[in-house]
């Protein structure tokens, strides 16, 4: 119920935040009120929840390995950078055996494997360790790959900006399908008018969301799944106690690379989507340790050891940098855009209400999200889904009914 | 946990046979080069224990604060950075524009001594505020933290600098032209010794690299506070339990860590491939992690070590990948992740480590 709830929401979300920011501006006699703005300053827009789909999915397979089985994967960046520069470096014709005409849905799948193949290689060093040591490793084996691929000429023309996608744009869909396919694309995607006379027209941007929604959403349930298996439980043994997970009689190696390499497959899908989407990759925002950082961030907000969590904290996340972006439907825009001149310029001790705007809010997510994130470490810990489960005592599907009904009547 | 070697480790370090293997090692690396004579050797070697002083400079507070509570301190990079831009503050405020080498240098001293003692207290109080709620969860919350900390660190210093009218700029070159030229220029006595052009800065960093691992070792093995610190890195229910107050010692170590840090910062002010800047953060972080893993989590001996294998590999590779020896120049900044992965594959513990310190 829940999971159908929370799709439910993120499907409608785009089709109602047309409407919602378009509403015209109203003169009430004391001022102007304008609905529209407001709500185009305070709601995410449809680029930010793109964004949302693929740091989500990122931190899901990290919450999957790191919060699951226990062990800190520091180095999962690199992954996420396999995956996206594989679809970027075949689009382009660069790996051997693979035409730049391969679909993109197998390119990603063979990214994604390529990513397993690698997370055993690491894996099979790594896990020798546990703790800061195993968080260490992984994070040099990441670092490594990050600035060999900074100084590898062969991935782009100038290797430090990372390589653009040329050719036509990847296209979400059934391999070999013509007709199923849509292309992603935030600008050369596809877009569709009055989508089954319905009136509602789909732009480019709002079919990159659902087309990117979807796979998300099955990457979810694929690893949702693992984790009620009898193989998470094993997981979940291990986070809780190794050596009497060893003792039992599982062979704890075995199960953490399997867990390590299912981890690093859907953090290579992300980075897929991610690079088609952007129709390029880089390595500051694929390899580098912060990529990885961001990931433990959206984890710990949304509550590591949750796998929907890491979702909801990516959608604070993008919430944030959209209210404190810049741009068009930032909160600063709108401050300066909104507020009388006597406010704006009203000045105490030589500091006037812009100044504040201009350094405090425009575009200063970083500052707020790492000071939401101590106050998360250190007086929410199981993060906001975990929280609500420890609430109500179990799974938000399975508990929120009954608690409901206590309130009836 | 803290392993401090009483004499090995920093005899080791005093001794004259420990360098010279290595200058033994380098010396016929070089050698086999054609066409390379004395200068570049000696560029290598002394470049190279620079950067070491430099490492273990950046990386000893990090080795302290793991060894006494085991907390990996993310924010350690940030504290840098913050000693960092202070300590350009008070130079650039001090040092006038006629002031000789001698001058900038007494200042340059005071300075370090100001940032220590005002960082030391913010550290300290860090400490009480933030990290001692949480000692009893997993080590990794503190990791978290302390990572938090940093972030917020980082943006606020961010904030801060382009207020002022530094930042966008990369490096703040206002600090930075507080050096004496003396250090900035090729060095006159390295010139004379060895024909080799090296930076002042780096027999500068020498200097001030064996004073302060001096200073540390005696504090650790001289003072009751040493006592302390290494009897708590051993067992500190049996330290609380003989009338010790351990937090009291967590707080004054996390202090000291933050103080060395910013120390570390100070230098990288003058340093001339880093200089005061928001991205000193992550930057010395991610070095003073792979000094402090490769050495042997909490290790002082290992720092010491670890701190000149990778100075002197560091130098060594830069002067191969630049000199066309080996057609790859973005090769020399992986040499220290490479170096970690080795050093964590052949010994994960590290070298002078304990093996599982601080896992859960």
């Amino acid at each position: 119920m829940a999971h159908i709830a929370v799709i439910a929401f993120f499907a409608v979300y785009p089709i109602v935040y047309g409407p919602l920011t378009g509403f015209p501006a109203l003169d009430v006699g004391v001022g102007i009120v304008d609905p529209g703005a407001f709500f185009d300053a305070f709601l995410p827009a449809t680029t930010f929840l793109i964004a949302m789909l693929f740091l989500g999915l990122f931190a899901m397979s990290f919450d999957f390995v790191s919060g699951y089985t226990g062990y800190l994967s520091f180095g999962h960046a690199a992954f996420y950078g396999i995956g996206a520069y594989f679809i970027v470096l075949v689009a382009n014709g660069k790996v051997p055996g693979l035409p730049d005409s391969t679909p993109f849905m197998l390119t990603m799948l063979l990214g994604a494997l390529l990513a397993v193949v690698l997370a055993l290689l690491i894996g099979a060093v790594s896990f020798r360790l546990s703790g800061v040591y195993f968080a260490m490793l992984t994070l040099g084996f990441a670092q490594v790959l990050y600035q060999l691929v900074r100084n590898w000429d062969y991935v782009g023309s100038n290797p430090q900006q990372g390589p653009n996608l040329a050719g036509p744009t990847p296209e979400v869909g059934v391999p070999y399908v013509d007709s199923l396919s849509i292309a992603l694309g935030r600008l050369a995607g596809d877009n569709f008018k009055n989508v089954l006379g319905t009136g509602i027209d789909v732009s480019a941007t709002m079919t990159s969301y659902y087309a990117i929604g979807i796979i998300v959403v099955l990457s979810y349930f694929a690893m949702q799944r693992i984790v009620h298996s009898p193989f998470g439980r094993v997981m979940i043994a291990i986070r809780e106690n190794e050596e009497r997970a060893r003792a039992v009689g599982y062979n704890v190696f075995w199960y953490k690379m399997a867990a390590f390499a299912m981890s690093a497959f859907f953090a290579a899908i992300a980075g897929a989507l991610f690079a088609a989407y952007r129709s390029s990759a880089s390595p500051d925002t694929t390899f580098y340790f912060l990529v990885t950082a961001d990931a433990l961030i959206v984890t710990i907000i949304g509550g590591i050891g949750t796998l929907a969590g890491p979702l909801f904290g990516a959608f604070t996340f993008e919430w944030l940098e959209d209210v404190l972006s810049s741009q068009q439907g930032g909160l600063a825009p709108y401050l300066r855009g909104g507020l009388p001149e006597s406010v704006l310029n009203a000045d105490v001790a030589g500091v006037t209400f812009l100044d504040v705007i201009n350094t405090a809010i425009d575009g200063r997510a970083p500052l707020y999200l790492g000071i939401v994130f101590v106050l998360f470490v250190l007086f929410v810990p199981n993060g906001l889904l975990g929280s609500i489960r420890d609430r109500l005592g179990g799974t938000v599907a399975n508990r929120l009914p009954a608690h409901l009904e206590r309130y009836r009547r | 946990m803290l392993e401090i070697g009483f004499g090995p480790g920093v005899v080791g370090l005093l001794d004259p046979s420990f360098p010279l293997e290595w200058i033994g090692t380098f010396a016929s690396v070089a050698a086999v080069a054609p066409l390379e004579g004395l200068d570049t050797v000696a560029r290598i070697l002394i470049e190279g224990l620079g950067k070491a002083s430099i490492y273990f400079i950046i990386a000893i507070g990090l080795t302290l604060v793991f060894g006494l509570m085991g907390v990996l301190n993310f924010a350690h990079g940030a504290f840098a950075m913050v000693g960092s831009y202070v300590g350009g503050v008070l130079m650039v405020l001090l040092v006038a524009s006629s002031a000789g080498a001698a001058t900038r240098i007494v200042f340059f001293v005071i300075v370090v001594a100001v940032v220590f003692a005002l960082l030391t207290a913010v550290g300290a109080a860090l400490e009480v505020g933030l990290v001692r709620p949480i000692y009893d969860r997993t080590p990794m919350y503190q990791i978290l933290l302390t990572f938090g900390v940093g972030l917020i660190l980082e943006e606020v210093a961010r904030i801060v600098a382009t207020a002022r009218g530094i930042q966008p700029e990369p490096k703040w070159s206002g600090a930075q032209a507080t050096i004496p030229s003396a250090l900035d220029a090729p060095s006159e006595i390295l010139l004379t010794l060895f024909g080799a052009r090296i930076r002042g800065f780096y027999l500068f960093a020498i200097v001030a690299g064996a004073i302060l691992a001096v200073v540390v070792w005696a504090f650790l093995t001289r003072t009751l506070y040493g006592l302390y610190i290494r009897a708590g890195s051993e067992d500190s229910e049996m330290v609380e339990a003989l009338g010790i107050d351990v937090r009291r010692a967590f707080t004054i170590v996390f202090g000291l860590g933050t103080g060395l840090a910013a120390v570390g910062g100070v230098f990288l002010m003058w340093d001339p491939t880093a200089g005061p800047s928001v991205l000193l953060n992550l930057e010395v972080l991610l070095y003073a992690f792979v000094v402090v893993v490769i050495g042997g989590l909490g290790s002082f001996k290992g720092t010491v070590v670890a701190a000149l294998i990778v100075g002197l590999a560091d130098s060594l590779t830069t002067w191969l990948f630049t000199s066309g020896t080996v057609p790859f120049p973005g090769l020399s900044e992986v040499t220290l992740f490479l170096l970690l992965v080795i050093a964590l594959v052949i010994r994960p513990q590290g070298l002078y480590g304990v093996e599982e310190v601080g896992g859960h």
